[in-house]
């Protein structure tokens, strides 16, 4: 929500500015762009760390044998140059020549060959297991020709080998191991890393022979990314010039530092679903969330439209499937319950808890979002016993069936497909609070048919069911901000994924 | 003016220790501070309910961060409201519940058991004297802050957690005065007569050592009860203390935090009340020992 | 001497190691570490497996006994989270925390000893009640709260010195500050208290009485004997600023060893926490150790303690 400026924030903007003008153009002499990473990164090596941060830097660093262009969706040929699928589960590549590892070790079907089979082994302990454990291995057929084996059919290869699978050296970590490559990474992306201090800081220097990518020739020479978890520390960088750029801002913020009028600020939308988990399923031992007027209640006192409005703003949409509305299969055509705290109270009445009832309330982040839903909550009689919890924390008790109701979130791993976030909590996996038989056949149908309408027909009716029965209160859909100083140009892009070879100086 | 003591006599027997007192304590500026400003806000907290203007729970995301009444806001919400429309000065009145309750309950427990411990070290010396010292040296050598942080995130943050943890993280200085309090006074004169004569140990202690080093114990709850305060608040500021939505002035001041550079004054009035409440414990704490020991303050 | 020494020393041991293993046992409670270890998109099989492979079904005794021996070698296992040596992590993070602890406690002692003794030559004068006003105001003040008014006033309304980091000297200017202000009160005080008793003392009078000046009567004599109490005091501070340094970190983001205390507790990265609650009571444990043996060695009446 935006108020008007008054005299005394004139004053604040004023003080700011004037500390503000000098110090950045010094940054563009010099040549690096100074960005803020709010997470302490655990490994720089994308394959050992599961974080945004991470892929960020996966996508400097290294390169992946397929591009996805993030405008069209489109794939094109990155370390290979064209690829085919020779039966169900084999994939073989044309890898490009003449490119080389920032170390100066040649790229060929080798280093693709070891890293295959290097990350496919489940005891290498690639952390996000979901990212390779598709690939069964790889076999050289010449040193410019790959074929990669798959364990099962899996139709989305195609969009993994352009995401997280990247390639490293086989020689280089041959004989350095995976610490080695995490203190000094080395790889054929667009920037090479100068130095490590785990979780703190990370440099990097454009890769000047970087081959004819389309991912684009990196233009801005130096980048220097501190971790600063404070947002509000980061702001303060900001305006004293020793950062350029900070990135996950929150909406009130960002709202402040475009009124001034020294930085851009981009807003994009993110595939992140915000949603309220109801243990339907009774798994935490007898409770309100078995009755469906009571998850019907919920689902009424929710003002969601006011929480997009005031809280999350942006780009952010209010939803109603447990799915991002653009993924594929995530038909829109579902009941929805409208804000009506009167309708809710009748909905708790009716179901035997005239006077409302007491809960625990989990949530793992935005904790001002969730104060706002606990108060919304309060109101229609449901009082919460409000616990915030670490993501691993909460993650384990769910998995125990010990969560009664919780603020959760989901990302999809920006996958464009419903299957990876329906199919994830309804198929009677372990965070699944509802296991609901029928739900369960529907998606088995629909994940595995290789017919879209056959797929969308089955969607739509898992879908109905989950949204009828209210098993879940899907919320908003999330965006983050961008903000950098007027001589950083640079376009964000809907996947969450900062690419500082897209950047460039005004 | 018929009750009032003989002069006479008063300049024979000189003023009785109570009266003596009561001068001294009328004559200390920063214990009669101390005392108005605990008193108004004990006071606040027990009427929270009557002087707040608003529910402090009430949310309005329509309205968030209106900026106080001398900042251009209005007097609907005189001190402004939140990050989620509550009203600050409401949350603030309801925070002072919070903060003196975890202090005076802190206090009391680690009294009890700081207590318990030094009049027993004290008293019986010894073995028990030198198991108490240990134990003193063991919680004098854990980190404070970073034990509480951890053990709370163990349990999860509330009120009772926090209140617990701090209740057996901060009994050290009662332990450490009683036992100096305790070995002093049990060498008198009275103690070693109550002993002769035979009477039980519980009963010495409870009769001649307790009122003996009462003064000094209620000196060291006040103290603590302040150090609890400002824990909590460091506690909740870190996100590992009270859970919201209770309204703590340690939380506030973290979730005014992030808007700070914009709307300081989310994190400066907090701050000020935090700091005013400590102030004048301590200020209390302090003149308190200077009028119970007439050497002075040291 | 020595006797005293060694008494001190196998009392300070104990009290290590009885910290230890109450730092252990209380993470021990904290449940499945395996889950944190395993991360976000670990299955149930994952999970077990990590349990396992860590040892985390073996009792908790064998376990500590095995955690205290590695510690006794200088191996704090690897962490959790960053899959590193908790040793070297926290060795490279404690240089901050050190030098931060060393900058704030000689801050302290720059201002608390010049006005305490202020304080002491003319009690009650304007200079006496700006002392007591200081310290006060200290004890009273929540650090974090300080520290926030400072960025904004120093770092961003002003301008004159950089908000976050460890880089520069200049970066270490307001945590210290804030550091040093916590410990500065019962510094004051204890030179205040100090000077006046010395001040009232024979031997003062005499030297007085044998003409000796003023300034030599305060500087040689006086503040010599009420030195030696502050200075044992600023070791213990020292001790307990190391373990409160976790506020000011975090504030200021300062990437020491106490911001990866709250990090790491926020993170489940049990190594690391115990590791850390380890080491600040070492830290204090060798301080008061020293203080001890310094005031034992200035005053041998100490000696029978």
């Amino acid at each position: 929500m935006l108020r008007k400026t008054s005299p005394r924030a004139a004053l604040i903007a004023a003080t700011l500015l004037a500390s503000v003008a000098m110090p950045a153009v010094a940054d563009e002499a010099s040549g690096t762009l100074n960005v803020a990473f709010t997470k302490e990164l655990e490994n720089i090596d994308s394959y050992f760390n599961s974080s945004r941060e991470g892929v960020v830097m996966q996508r400097a660093v290294w390169d992946g044998l397929i591009y996805r262009n993030p405008e069209t969706n489109e794939y094109v040929g990155n370390l290979a140059t064209s690829w085919e699928w020779i039966d169900d589960t084999t994939l073989e590549f044309k890898l490009r020549e003449g490119v080389t590892f920032h170390n100066g070790e040649p790229f060929n079907a080798d280093d693709v060959v070891f890293t295959v089979n290097f990350v496919a082994k489940e005891e290498n302990g690639v952390k996000t297991q979901r990212n390779v454990n598709w690939m069964e291995s790889a076999e050289k057929v010449d040193d410019y020709t790959v074929r990669i084996k798959l364990k099962k059919k899996f139709p989305a290869a195609i969009e993994f080998l352009s995401g997280p699978v990247s390639m490293y050296p086989n020689e280089y970590y041959a004989e350095v191991g995976a610490s080695g490559m995490g203190l000094k990474p080395v790889g054929t992306g667009p920037y090479r890393v100068t130095e490590v201090v785990p979780g703190q800081h990370f440099k990097l220097e454009a890769n000047s022979a970087y081959h004819d990518s389309p991912k684009g020739q990196p233009e801005i020479a130096n980048i220097d990314i501190r971790t600063i978890p404070d947002v509000n520390t980061q702001m303060a960088e900001l305006f004293s010039g020793s950062l350029d750029l900070i990135w996950q801002v929150p909406a009130d913020q960002a709202a402040k530092l475009g009124q001034m009028g020294q930085f851009t600020v981009a807003n994009e939308s993110t595939m992140r679903v915000g949603y309220l988990q109801m243990d339907s399923a009774g798994r935490s031992g007898d409770n309100p969330f078995t009755n469906k007027l009571v998850r019907q209640a919920v689902n009424h006192a929710i003002n969601r439209q006011e929480l997009v409005d005031a809280l999350l703003q942006g780009s952010s949409k209010v939803v109603y499937t447990p799915c991002f509305p653009s993924q594929f299969g995530c038909v829109q055509d579902v009941t929805e319950y409208e804000f009506n705290p009167e309708k809710a109270k009748e909905l708790l009445a009716e179901a035997g808890y005239p006077d409302g009832f007491e809960t625990a309330f989990y949530a793992y982040r935005d904790r001002q979002y969730a104060e706002a839903i606990s108060s919304y909550l309060n109101n229609v009689g449901i009082k919460t016993d409000f616990k915030m919890l670490q993501y691993s924390a909460l993650r384990e008790l769910n998995m125990d069936g010990k969560v009664p109701l919780s603020f959760q979130t989901w990302g999809s791993y920006s996958i464009n497909d419903a299957s990876a976030m329906v199919s994830q909590f309804f198929k009677h996996g372990s965070l699944d609070s509802t296991r609901d038989d029928e739900v369960r056949d529907w998606l088995d149908v629909a994940d595995s048919s290789t017919n879209p309408d056959e797929r969308i027909e089955y969607y739509s009716k898992a879908l109905e069911k989950i949204t009828d029965e209210a098993f879940w209160a899907p919320m908003f859909t999330y965006n983050t901000n961008y903000v950098f100083t007027d001589q950083v140009a640079y376009t964000p892009t809907p996947d969450e994924v900062l690419r500082f070879v897209d950047m460039t100086w005004n | 003016m018929s009750n009032a003591p003989d002069p006479l006599l008063q300049e024979i027997q000189g003023p009785s220790p109570r009266q003596m007192l009561k001068t001294r304590a009328l004559g200390h500026k920063g214990l009669l501070f101390g005392m108005a400003v605990v008193g108004l806000l004990v006071l606040v907290a027990i009427l929270a309910p009557v002087l707040a203007p608003h529910d402090p729970y009430a949310q309005s995301l329509m309205n968030r961060m209106v900026p106080p009444v001398f900042m251009g806001g209005t007097w609907e919400h005189p001190l402004g409201t939140d990050h989620l429309g509550r009203d600050y000065l409401s949350r603030l009145i309801y925070g002072a519940r919070v903060s003196l309750l975890i202090g005076a309950v802190a206090a009391l427990i680690s009294g009890v058991i700081g207590t318990a411990m030094g009049v027993a070290a004290g008293y019986f010396g010894g073995k028990v004297d030198a198991v108490v010292t240990f134990l003193i040296n063991v919680r004098l050598a854990m980190p404070v802050v970073l034990v509480a942080l951890a053990v709370v995130a163990i349990l999860g943050g509330s009120l009772t957690v926090v209140i617990c943890v701090l209740g057996l993280l901060l009994w050290d200085r009662f332990a450490v005065v009683m036992r100096a309090s305790t070995l002093q006074v049990s060498r008198r004169d009275y103690v070693a007569a109550a002993q002769v004569i035979g009477a039980s140990t519980p009963r010495i202690l409870l009769t001649e050592i307790m009122p003996n080093i009462f003064n000094n114990l209620i000196v060291v709850i006040t103290l603590e009860m302040a150090h609890a305060i400002l824990l909590e608040a460091a506690l909740s500021f870190l996100g590992l203390g009270v859970q919201p939505p209770t309204p703590s002035w340690g939380l506030m001041v973290s979730e005014g935090k992030n808007m700070m550079l914009f709307e300081p004054w989310l994190v400066l009035i907090p701050g000020a009340v935090l700091f005013v409440l400590v102030l004048a414990i301590n200020l209390m704490g302090d003149g308190l020992r200077d009028v119970t020991s007439p050497e002075g303050r040291s | 001497m020595l006797t005293f020494i060694l008494k001190r020393l196998g009392l300070a041991v104990l009290v290590a190691i009885t910290v230890s293993f109450i730092s252990f046992s209380l993470l021990f409670l904290s449940g499945d570490p395996a889950a944190a270890l395993a991360g976000e998109t670990a299955s149930g099989e994952d999970i077990e497996a990590i349990r396992r492979l860590y040892g985390f079904d073996r009792p908790m005794l064998v376990q500590y006994g095995e955690w205290l021996f590695s510690a006794l070698r200088g191996d704090f296992g690897e962490s959790y989270y960053f899959k590193l040596p908790v040793a070297s992590l926290i060795a490279d993070r404690l240089q901050v925390t050190m030098l931060l602890g060393l900058c704030g406690i000689l801050f302290a002692l720059l201002t608390a000893v010049p006005l305490g003794v202020a304080a002491a030559i003319r009690p009650n004068s304007i200079i006496d009640r700006l002392a007591l006003f200081l310290s006060v105001a200290g004890q009273a003040m929540p650090s974090f709260w300080f520290g926030l008014i400072l960025i904004v006033v120093l770092a961003i309304q002003l301008g004159w010195l950089p908000p976050s980091g460890a880089s520069t000297w200049r970066h270490f200017v307001m945590p210290t500050i804030v550091l040093g202000y916590y410990a500065m009160p019962a510094i004051m005080r204890l030179t205040r208290a100090g000077m006046l008793d010395v001040l009232e003392s024979d031997f003062i009078r005499t030297a007085r009485a044998k003409g000796a000046g003023e300034t030599r009567v305060l500087f040689k004599h006086a503040l010599r004997n009420a030195i030696i109490p502050v200075v044992s005091l600023a070791a213990v501070q020292m001790g307990f600023m190391l373990g409160g340094s976790i506020v000011v970190e975090s504030v200021f983001a300062l990437h020491g060893a106490g911001f990866l205390a709250w990090e790491s507790i926020a993170r489940n990265d049990l190594p690391t926490v115990q590791a850390l609650i380890l080491v600040f009571s070492m830290f204090y444990i060798i301080f008061t150790f020293l203080a001890d043996v310094l005031n034992a060695w200035l005053d041998p009446r100490m000696r029978s303690a």
